[in-house]
């Protein structure tokens, strides 16, 4: 089975290059795609122009969103996504370093999948990325399709 | 105007209007009989020259045929009303109606003369009365109407007001959301690079490690540590953002529980690293769980680090009745109130050491009775003229001692939003007895039933 790639959204350059440390220190190789901001994410989950490639810029089976970006907020990014007909099973994880109340719940209510507050520690960064190695990446199951296309309607 | 009781000089002005130059005439002269020269007539017939006279000229009183060859009965004195609103108005009816009279009346006519059938000083009194009755009317309505501006300037004033209170609500509302939001991008904008900071100077040390440079990982550990402490800060100062900021919802709150439950939930307040002891009974307060919880928390936290080094820390929490005036700041050479201390312990400190309490809203214990929670430890003990200065933010003794200087602070606000106050008895190497005293909740029938004290 080929590994489901990663699509993470974030603006932080050292958020991305700590994620992409512990990722390969946990030795989780699936493929990590990143964009820095709103805008671009859902360029690249619309597959449009720069990312039309899909054997390079493949479909994501699973987000990790940042919330304070640039151009488009993480909330306005998942409320797009939960719009999409093709896109609105994509399971969203926000990892945001915000533990605010109003953030969580609102997180939740634009149809997150999960909520995580980025931690201050290295140490505690690799138990996270572990712990959602062995949620997402070992026992979740995933849907066939990430939409309701017209193929499965029935469903 | 008209004098009420007694005629003047000047005749009143009598408009009659009858039909029947009979019956006219025969009302005059037996008004005028009565009283000569007081009365100046205008005589029309019909309803028409009657409203034609009243444009054109004030009178004082109208005396109103209800047979008239234009207009007639009920419809004459309703037109009458209508057209002269301020006039005083007796109508003129006929013997066999006096039903109509009596409707007239209940519109707004001051009276009715059946004709033929009363006396001229009968009919002189009736139009006197009717002038009088009028103005009374009048003044009353004058008055009503001055009440009803007052009423509608009142309620004027008052949307007023309600508006500049909605205003100045939206404003400060405004103030805090941006408050809020200020506070939350400085943790996160703070955060941030310290996360980065923190981490990359984590793996460098790892690679440091591997390369076995002993130096060079002691300077990346201080990096580290000082990162670390910075986020802390930056946390702590948050929560105590968060605390000042909330209304604090107060509620009776079981401390012996909440306690227990602080202890078991954290390895570092059960032995065998140390011993902390409730002695006696706890009662139940008035306060907020959440802040207490972080309150207790502090205190056993203090408690338990700031001992000399080897010393095994130990804890010991206790209640009494709170409020008693003269364990509030007392003259250091008085020395500790016997009441502080428990009676089956002795304790190290001597006498001589000093006493200070932070409060703004004071217990006072006519109101509700309260409680005052011990928190006593063996540890180093804080020297009098630093007691003051501990529970400001930032304020750390020792240097030596792990810690960003705003637990106390954190305590301090807590205890106060919850009505209730803080404060200390210390001397060095003597340990500390830091004491939070709060309302006392009503005992649960339940509880006060079981009368195990």
């Amino acid at each position: 089975m080929d590994l489901i790639p990663i699509l993470y959204v974030e603006d932080e350059e050292a958020d991305v290059v700590l994620l992409q440390y512990v990722l390969g220190k946990v030795g989780i190789c699936n493929p990590l795609q990143t964009v820095k901001d709103g805008r671009l994410a859902k360029d690249y989950l619309a597959g449009k122009e720069p990312f039309e490639d899909r054997r390079r810029h493949p479909l994501p089976g699973l987000v990790l969103l940042d919330l304070n970006l640039p151009y488009w907020s993480g909330f306005e990014v998942l409320m797009w996504i939960r719009q999409q007909r093709q896109l609105r099973r994509l399971p969203v994880v926000v990892l945001s370093s915000s533990n605010r109340p109003d953030d969580i719940a609102r997180a939740y209510d634009a149809g997150a999948n999960g909520y995580l507050v980025k931690p201050s520690a290295l140490a505690e960064l690799t138990s996270l990325v572990l712990g959602l190695r062995d949620f997402w990446l070992i026992h979740n199951r995933f849907p066939d399709a990430l939409g309701a296309g017209a193929s499965d309607s029935a469903g | 105007m008209i004098p009420s009781t007694t005629m003047n000089a000047v005749p009143l002005r009598v408009l009659l209007v009858e039909d029947s130059p009979s019956d006219a005439v025969l009302l005059q002269e037996s008004l005028a009989e009565n009283r000569p020269g007081e009365f100046n007539f205008t005589h029309v017939e019909s309803w028409a020259e009657a409203v034609e006279c009243m444009r054109q000229r004030p009178f004082d009183v109208l005396l109103l045929d209800l047979s008239l060859p234009d207009v007639t009965g009920r419809e004459t004195f309703m037109r009458a009303r209508a057209e002269a609103p301020h006039l005083p108005i007796v109508v003129l009816t006929g013997e066999a109606n006096e039903e109509l009279g009596l409707d007239a009346l209940r519109h707004g006519i001051q009276d009715y003369l059946i004709k033929g059938q009363a006396c001229g000083r009968q009919m002189v009194r009736g139009i006197l009365y009717s002038i009088e009755r009028k103005q009374v009317e009048e003044a009353l309505k004058r008055a009503e109407e001055a009440l009803r501006e007052s009423e509608r300037q009142l309620r004027q004033w008052n949307s007023e007001l309600e508006r500049r209170v909605a205003e100045r609500t939206a404003t400060l509302e405004e103030t805090i959301s941006d408050l809020e939001d200020f506070s939350h991008s400085i943790t996160h904008d703070l955060r941030a690079p310290l996360r980065a900071i923190r981490s990359f100077a984590q793996i460098l040390g790892e690679e440091c490690l591997v390369c076995g440079r002993s130096r060079a990982q002691e300077h990346i550990q201080r990096i580290t540590n000082a990162a670390a402490r910075m986020d802390k800060l930056i946390q702590d100062v948050l929560q105590y953002s968060r605390l000042a900021r909330s209304e604090l919802r107060l509620e009776p709150v079981d401390v012996q529980a909440l306690l227990r439950g602080i202890i078991e939930t954290y390895p570092a307040f059960q032995p065998p690293q140390v011993e902390i002891e409730i002695q006696g009974t706890l009662p139940r307060v008035l306060g907020n769980e959440a802040a207490l919880t972080q309150c207790f928390s502090n205190l056993l936290g203090n408690a338990i680090k700031f001992v000399a080094p080897g010393t095994r820390p130990k804890v010991r929490v206790w209640a009494e009745p709170g409020g008693s005036p003269n364990s509030e700041i007392r003259n250091p050479k008085e020395g500790r109130s016997p009441k502080s201390e428990p009676e089956n312990k002795t304790s190290g400190a001597a006498p001589g050491h000093s006493v200070v309490t932070h409060h703004v809203s004071p217990i006072t214990s006519q109101a509700s009775p309260s409680v005052r929670l011990w928190f006593a430890d063996n540890g180093i003990g804080i020297p009098k003229d630093a007691q003051q200065r501990i529970f400001n933010m930032f304020q750390r003794l020792d240097k030596s001692y792990d810690g960003t200087g705003v637990g106390l602070t954190v305590v301090r606000k807590a205890v106060e939003k919850m009505g209730g106050k803080v404060g200390l008895e210390s001397e060095p190497g003597h340990g500390s007895r830091f004491w939070v005293e709060l309302r006392a909740a009503a005992e649960t029938g339940k509880r006060a039933g079981a009368g195990k004290g």
